[in-house]
């Protein structure tokens, strides 16, 4: 037998995250009783009509969430308990319409910093329906062998460790969430284990109080003696004192008390939290609420540490009497399985890895980029050139080529609003297409017409000089096997036309005295395709590709330069068009030629 | 709960009708002169000037002073604030007009396990405390209201007599929605009197604790929160609860000054039952600590090393009982970088630490502290199976 919580209860949980973790430590119970899990619905409006997914051994559970107690009820009628996990603000209201549920009998608050008279509110309400409102701050309820409320009990190993898999002898009630485990533990080691463990709320007015479990108690045959573990404060104790000396009880008591520190601090001094106030007159002091128990005829150890010997003499007294019987342990326990991380923490799997990094690691407090802390490098002056130098080409690259790499971003960031990059993401910008949607579209633009020919041109101008040819014969080449050069022409400039651009990249890198090797080729090819016509001029795009490829960065990367640098303007481009709240664009008529064919019959279908 | 101080006691009372006397809260004594030449108030009446801290005995240390012009009460400011109380500085003082009064009165409004008491007594002052059978109760149940035949049964039972009954029971209920409305815990006018200018009752002092769990309804709680104790915060005290403020789960901190036993226990039930346990053995508390709800590492860092600080420790008692859910690894990974920090700091030297705990991760956390005796740290490390105060009764030898 047990109190409160048993075979029987079904538990809707009211919350959000808090609620699905606790939910989850009840499926652990559930799994190792070898019962089905007690959870059948969670109530939380933002995410009604979805599921939390809750892990049962090695499957998962999908568990409604609806918006109301009240449809959580009507969907599954043997809903009986209620756990609230709302927030403090609103925990009342949640607390009230589980009380206002015909199929709700209990309601266990979990949520902590309730306002007192909220608390008080709940705790009335449910007297006068004749239903448990258990907490608020309250750890948990669990029945040995049948059923777990909460969290309390702790981690899987802890509930194996204190045999809560099955039933004892001993009751507990405790004001202290944290002690609950910790007098669990002592009753599984010092005696047989328990019946029913409640954490009532560590709050100065909970919604229930020790008598009212202690006649459950009293009323349950299986449960021979009861622990009561207070805090500092209240008259809790003395009022369970007064029920047990009331009449001869058929459950032997024994009580901790705590707070006797407050007598030997200085005056005035007093601490602990909600729980902790000070009655009028002595009343609440642990002297008094010591004294009062031992006078009803409780058990009351001197200190904490004395709680396990007592409530082993009170075992040996129990089972000397035949009133229990000794335990016989079952042979084999479920093991909850682990979870892969859990197993790869403990080595006992080794898990073949999906896909291979060698150039960025984010596991840490901060990202490293091939190795190096990014506050780091920022702490000591690097910049973005040298972040895209480590992540596209593993090394940390000089001042000066960073140097370069920057001059190439900044001249390449935009072409206003013509070229097609930039139209494409206007264009859907005017649509009401969001930011990188946008972006995307313009950035699906570089091909080989629209900037997408700095890999091409860093390749073949590579290619040539890495097989000393020579510009006649690079030509030559090129015609035959793959047509005109990439990095070479411009729609609209000529060599009377130059590109500003271009002239500048030239001419600082020529400034500083380095080797250039494709560029110089680049400008050999210049020479001869602009004699040709005047159009074919080395462009941004080949420029922009011998340079990189003179400071060592791989072909492949080449592109990336340019779709990294025009994402800037892009992105100006959309929140330009935003800021201006431009409207949809229609082409024009007159913009398009209809060469389709005039308007004609349709001939009869065959 | 949450202790307010005079000044803004007073503005919630008067904001739910009740009388009080003109007052004003200064910082310094300019800030007085210069209220003092706009308020006609100051000229015209005596004036009481009194510390505005969370200090007891206030009238022994000179930091009340009654009967005070204009000018008395600026030259008492400047006297007062600035002065070195224990780890206090006055920073703040209330001056407010003296109502002259002959007889003296007490109300009270108080949260009880069923709903609200409210208490009066036609003594007030010092008298109530030695005539305590003189206070009369009026009991409600939470969510109900009081009736003025109610209040006035109350006031006559109290030995009201002819036109102050009624006076003195609409000040009950005045009191009573103040309470009600505010979410105060309790609340206390003692003396109430009768203003002789106009007969009207007022409240000469307030004593408001407030819930602070009902903060979140009250937007125009705009004041600090003060100490319970007879004492303000101390630095450290303020700093951890600057973190306690910022964390999920929560870090507290009180000194004791004095002791040489140092608290660093998990929980809050836990907490006290080592406090007893130190007391019961002899010891003498250094503070009262306190981590639970699975705060961040960083924050039981922060404590730890404000446990670490405190004069004259000889025992740092790391207790615990067997943790719900409070990752036992991660938190000893605080308190281990605190102890590591203390240490190079010079401090912790001729100190024991004592541990003992369980909970999620206890192999792994245990051993991280049981490491520390490679450092050179003298500690003491205990699991699950040892119970859970004996780690005081080894630190103060009586086991």
């Amino acid at each position: 037998m047990s109190i409160l919580a048993n075979k029987d209860t079904r538990v809707v949980i009211q919350g959000g995250q808090a609620g699905v973790n606790a939910a989850r430590r009840m499926a652990e119970f559930c799994y190792l009783i070898k019962r089905p899990l007690n959870v059948e619905a969670f109530v939380y409006p933002p995410d009604a009509g979805k599921t939390n997914e809750i892990p049962y051994g090695s499957g998962l559970i999908a568990i409604p969430i609806y918006k109301s107690i009240a449809e959580a009820t009507k969907h599954h009628p043997s809903l009986n308990t209620s756990l609230v996990y709302i927030g403090a603000d609103r925990a009342m209201k949640g607390g009230m319409e589980a009380l206002d549920d015909a199929h709700i009998k209990v309601v266990s608050m979990i949520t902590e910093g309730v306002p007192e008279k909220d608390a008080k509110l709940l705790g009335a309400h449910a007297r006068k329906l004749g239903k448990v409102f258990n907490g608020p701050s309250s750890i948990g309820i669990i029945s040995a062998g049948a059923c777990r409320l909460g969290v309390i009990g702790g981690a899987f190993d802890n509930l194996v460790l204190s045999k809560l898999y099955r039933e004892g002898s001993f009751g507990v009630i405790t004001k202290s969430g944290g002690l609950s485990n910790e007098i669990i533990w002592i009753c599984s080691q010092f005696a047989d284990g328990i019946t029913t463990a409640i954490g009532i709320g560590g709050d100065a007015y909970p919604g229930t109080d020790y008598v009212s479990y202690l006649e459950m108690f009293e009323n349950d045959p299986q449960t021979k003696a009861v622990v009561i573990v207070g805090e500092m404060g209240g008259d809790l104790e003395e009022r369970a004192a007064e029920w047990y000396g009331a009449k001869k009880r058929r459950v032997k008591l024994i009580g901790v008390v705590s707070g006797f520190c407050q007598e030997s601090l200085p005056k005035g001094m007093k601490f602990g939290h909600a729980g902790a106030k000070e009655g009028m007159k002595g009343e609440g002091s642990a002297r008094s609420k010591s004294d009062a128990l031992k006078k009803a005829g409780a058990l009351v150890p001197p200190t904490f540490g004395a709680l396990g010997p007592a409530i082993k003499e009170t075992y040996e007294g129990l089972l000397k009497s035949g009133q229990v019987k000794p335990v016989v342990e079952p042979a084999s326990l479920p093991k909850l399985p682990k979870s892969i991380e859990e197993a790869m923490k403990a080595d006992e799997v080794m898990v073949p890895p999906l896909i291979r990094t060698t150039i960025s690691d984010d596991r840490g407090d901060e990202p490293c980029y091939d190795g190096y802390p990014a506050s780091e490098l920022i702490n000591k002056g690097y910049e973005i050139p040298h972040v895209i130098g480590l992540l596209w080409d593993k090394r940390l690259i000089s001042k000066q080529e960073a140097e370069i790499i920057k001059r190439i971003m900044m001249l390449s960031a935009d072409h206003g609003p013509c070229v097609s990059g930039a139209y494409a993401t206007i264009l859907a910008a005017c649509a009401g297409i969001g930011l990188s949607q946008a972006v995307a579209a313009g950035l699906i633009m570089i091909g080989p017409r629209f900037g997408g020919a700095v890999t091409d041109a860093g390749r073949f101008f590579k290619y040539a000089v890495d097989n000393k040819m020579a510009v006649d014969e690079f030509l030559a080449y090129m015609k035959k096997n793959h047509g005109p050069v990439p990095g070479i022409g411009h729609r609209v400039k000529s060599l009377r036309n130059p590109d500003k651009r271009v002239k500048e990249l030239v001419g600082y890198v020529k400034s500083l005295n380095i080797k250039t090797p494709c560029l110089d080729f680049a400008l050999e090819v210049e020479k001869v395709t602009a004699v040709k016509k005047d159009n074919l001029i080395l462009n941004v795009d080949g420029t922009m590709a011998a340079v990189l490829v003179d400071i060592g960065f791989p072909v492949d990367s080449l592109n990336g330069f340019f779709i990294l640098s025009r994402t800037i303007g892009l992105i100006g481009h959309w929140v330009d068009q935003k800021r201006q709240d431009s409207r949809l664009i229609r082409l024009f008529d007159y913009l398009v030629n209809y060469a389709a064919p005039k308007r004609r019959e349709v001939p009869p279908l065959k | 709960m949450a202790k307010v101080l005079e000044g803004p006691g007073m503005g919630l009372m008067k904001k739910w009708g009740i009388h009080v006397p003109n007052y004003v809260v200064v910082t310094s004594a300019d800030e007085f002169t210069k209220l003092g030449q706009a308020n006609d108030w100051m000229k015209a009446s005596k004036l009481v000037a009194k510390a505005h801290e969370a200090l007891g005995s206030r009238f022994k240390l000179g930091l009340v002073k009654v009967g005070l012009d204009l000018n008395g009460a600026i030259a008492a400011t400047k006297e007062m604030i600035g002065r070195q109380v224990g780890s206090i500085t006055v920073a703040q003082v209330i001056v407010s007009e003296m109502v002259p009064h002959k007889e003296e009165y007490y109300c009270a409004v108080k949260s009880t396990r069923e709903g609200t008491e409210i208490l009066v007594a036609n003594c007030g002052g010092i008298e109530v405390e030695s005539n305590w059978e003189r206070v009369k109760r009026l009991c409600l149940d939470v969510g109900q209201q009081p009736t003025a035949e109610g209040l006035e049964k109350l006031a006559k039972e109290a030995g009201f007599t002819g036109a102050l009954t009624k006076k003195m029971a609409e000040f009950a209920g005045k009191m009573f929605t103040c309470f009600d409305s505010e979410d105060a815990q309790y609340l206390e006018v003692n003396p109430v009197v009768t203003r002789e200018s106009d007969g009207q009752l007022v409240a000469l002092d307030a004593v408001t604790l407030l819930d602070g769990d009902a903060k979140f309804r009250h937007p125009d709680w705009n004041f600090a929160f003060a100490a319970e104790f007879g004492r303000a915060y101390s630095k450290d005290e303020v700093e951890v609860m600057a973190v306690d403020s910022k964390i999920k789960g929560s870090v507290k901190f009180i000194e004791i000054p004095g002791g040489d036993t140092a608290m660093l226990p998990a929980g809050g039930g836990a907490s006290v039952y080592y406090s007893d346990a130190v007391v019961a053995r002899g010891g003498k508390l250094a503070n009262y600590a306190e981590y639970s709800g699975d705060p961040p590492d960083w924050a039981v860092e922060v404590l730890t090393e404000k446990v670490c600080s405190l004069p004259g420790i000889k025992n740092i008692i790391v207790g615990g009982a067997i943790a719900n859910f409070t990752d036992v690894k991660k938190t000893f990974g605080g308190i281990i970088n605190g102890f590591r920090k203390a240490k190079a700091g010079g401090k912790l030297k001729g100190v024991k630490i004592w541990v003992r705990r369980g909970g999620p991760r206890e192999k792994e956390g245990l051993d991280a502290m049981r490491a520390l005796m490679d450092e050179g740290f003298d500690i003491n490390v205990f699991d699950r199976n040892t119970p859970l105060t004996d780690i005081v009764d080894k630190a103060l030898q009586t086991k």
